[in-house]
């Protein structure tokens, strides 16, 4: 425990009341889609129907991959990127490094999508920026990762948000360990039979204090995501490599080997993942191929962290033989403190590293998160509230922002599942969120009550929610329980269950708040001044 | 134009520098410790831990300084540590960058 004195701790105070509520409500955004996008992957294959459980990896790829390389011009097969898309199916990515309209580098190429039984679904010509936009199958999940990820605003300034938004919770998570003076009572510290703002802040301070750890690693993580590129790289650079950020990139990622231009047929890709997935026991998230159709090509297979471990696995193969040469690191050409830390960043930030139990455990500290965030700022505005009325507004704001944002994604969510049959869900999925969010705050204007606003709002949430497995069954013509379960996607009938109970608590929780004593400013003024 | 330095109060003025070595102060040192920190760090066995321990790091760097601004009492401390760090950085940056042979000397 850190002691601080009682100017100190009032400083501390300060500072954690104020990073919240400048920017509570962004981060709040953040946090709450961030957890959504946890299973991003999972909800994207339940809303799309999704039934193929074997990887695109799993499956011949060669003869495809040749096929492709056939059909792209010399100019773009210097480097191929291979991965997963849509329901298990397999996105080529062939390349070469350019520079884009700003002489930042950029990779410029044809990106090819095929089905899982390698039939080519789309072809797209252009940059790596202007190629892996949202599918009308992937819709909702990439809404979901780039609300997470840069809230939607045009990059470097999304990012760089979010990077700030990050630090603010860096702020908040420090402050809040600081001001703790009885760190081991509060983690067990609940007085229900108290007022019901005293029962709100035992439960803030103890969701807050169980996942102090949490929210440090991922406000760590997640500000080093968002600045990575946008000012780390390049500062970086500025000395180290005289502004050269190529240079940088290829000191840090590259595989340093004698060059030979000699052309060569490429190695068997199948014997290639056949041995990635002997060598690691599952098969691989993403492949890449450097100086394609050259005798000095290099195959890296890159693979979630094995069983027990935190750092992903890569591998490297010779690209003109197919033959093992070694494991690698994930950043560096050999072990090293730097590369362990950095590989290690992203299974911290996406919970990925143990499978489903740890997304899971993820996805409820980020809940837990989200509460902190939101009962943190709802503290600090009815504290207030007792001594002016000039807050008023704020606490709307918090109880539109607080229960609408879940409402526009389970609108966007409803949006996706009518409209992807008719090929329009990209549209949208956007267009639902939106108009669900002008509903909300209209409702929030016209409501004149907060108490009954929050009731609406729990009500609408619940109701869309319950809404939602019905949706994926009838208008998107989705998979039901018995052919999911049979086809290897658990999740499927695991998330409809969860919306349901999910939806059916809401519904009674926004019934419950209508009752009298739930309604009494009076007890909740009492209990802040306590 | 008016003197109104002792109309302010000092726990005013006392919060303003504060504010500034907590905030601008801390981003500008960051990001000096950042395009500095590569040019003495050691590589490590890959060559490249000089590289990417700042990248890693740069938010706790930042926090780090946050802190101290908030909560050391004594600011003229916080003001020279934070100055100190600047200047070095911002020196070896400068010795980097400059074209003059004795500078590509001094850097290395």
């Amino acid at each position: 425990m850190i002691h601080l004195d009682k100017d100190e701790t009032k400083a501390m105070v300060a500072v954690h009341g104020w990073s919240g509520i400048c920017l509570g409500l962004l981060l709040y955004a953040v946090v709450l889609t961030g957890t959504a996008a946890v299973f991003a992957q999972e909800i994207g294959a339940w809303a799309a129907g999704h039934l193929n459980s074997q990887s695109a990896f799993e499956a011949p790829v060669d003869a495809r991959v040749r096929r492709l390389s056939e059909a792209t011009p010399a100019q773009y097969r210097d480097s191929l990127n291979l991965f997963e898309v849509g329901d298990h199916g397999l996105g080529a990515f062939f390349h070469r490094d350019a520079l884009d309209a700003k002489g930042m580098p950029t990779e410029r190429g044809i990106y090819y999508q095929l089905d899982h039984g390698g039939r080519l679904t789309s072809t797209v010509h252009g940059t790596s920026e202007e190629v892996f936009g949202p599918h009308n199958d992937d819709a909702l999940s990439s809404f979901l990762v780039d609300t997470h990820v840069r809230l939607h605003v045009p990059n470097p300034w999304g990012l760089l948000l979010t990077g700030v938004l990050g630090l603010t919770m860096l702020v908040a998570a420090i402050s809040g360990l600081l001001i703790h003076r009885h760190l081991f009572k509060d983690i067990f510290t609940l007085r229900r039979n108290g007022s019901p703002v005293l029962a709100n802040r035992d439960m803030h301070s103890v969701a807050g204090t169980w996942s102090l750890p949490f929210a440090f690693v991922l406000a760590f993580t997640g500000s080093f995501f968002s600045f990575y590129g946008t000012i780390g790289v390049p500062v970086v650079a500025m000395a180290a490599f005289r502004g050269d950020v190529q240079a940088l990139s290829e000191a840090v990622y590259g595989n340093p080997r004698k060059s030979d231009p000699r052309p060569a047929s490429i190695g068997d890709l199948d014997r290639v993942t056949a041995d990635a997935v002997r060598r690691t026991g599952e098969a691989p998230t993403f492949i890449s191929i450097e100086h394609f159709g050259r005798a000095d090509a290099e195959i890296t297979s890159y693979h979630q962290p094995k069983s027990g471990d935190l750092e992903p696995v890569a591998l490297l193969y010779n690209g003109a033989t197919g033959a093992f040469e070694r494991a690698k690191p994930t950043v560096g050409t050999r072990p090293s403190a730097g590369g362990t830390l950095s590989g290690i960043m992203g299974p911290l930030h996406f919970g990925n590293f143990a499978g489903i139990l740890s997304k899971a455990i993820w996805f409820g500290l980020g809940f837990a998160m989200c509460y902190v965030t939101y009962t943190g700022m709802r503290l600090w505005v009815v504290r207030r509230g007792q001594d002016t009325r000039a807050l008023a507004w704020l606490e709307r704001t918090l109880t539109v922002v607080g229960f609408g944002l879940p409402i526009c994604l389970l609108a966007a969510a409803a949006a996706f599942l009518v409209t992807m049959p008719l090929g329009s869900a990209v549209y949208w999925t956007t267009g639902g969120f939106l108009i669900a969010a002008g509903s909300v705050i209209a409702t929030g204007v016209v409501i004149r009550s907060n108490e009954a606003l929050t009731r609406t709002l729990k009500g609408t949430a619940g109701l869309i929610m319950i809404a939602l497995p019905l949706l994926r069954l009838f208008a998107a013509q989705g998979p039901g329980w018995s052919e999911a379960i049979a086809s290897g996607r658990p999740m499927t009938p695991a998330i409809d269950v969860g919306c349901i109970l999910m939806g059916l608590w809401l519904v009674r929780a926004g019934w419950n708040a209508a009752r009298p004593a739930h309604r009494d400013g009076t007890v909740i003024g009492k209990g802040v001044r306590a | 134009m008016p003197d109104r330095s002792n109309t302010i109060p000092s726990h005013l003025r006392f919060s303003w520098v504060r504010f500034l070595l907590a905030g601008p102060g801390a981003i500008a040192v960051t990001l000096a410790l950042l395009a500095g920190m590569p040019l003495w760090l050691p590589a490590g066995a890959a060559g490249i831990d000089n590289l990417v321990f700042p990248l890693v790091l740069a938010p706790l760097i930042w926090a780090a300084l946050f802190f101290h601004a908030c909560l050391d009492r004594n600011l003229m401390r916080v003001a020279v540590i934070a100055g100190a760090l600047l200047l070095v950085h911002g020196g070896l940056i400068a010795a980097r960058l400059l074209p003059h042979p004795v500078a590509h000397e001094i850097s290395r």
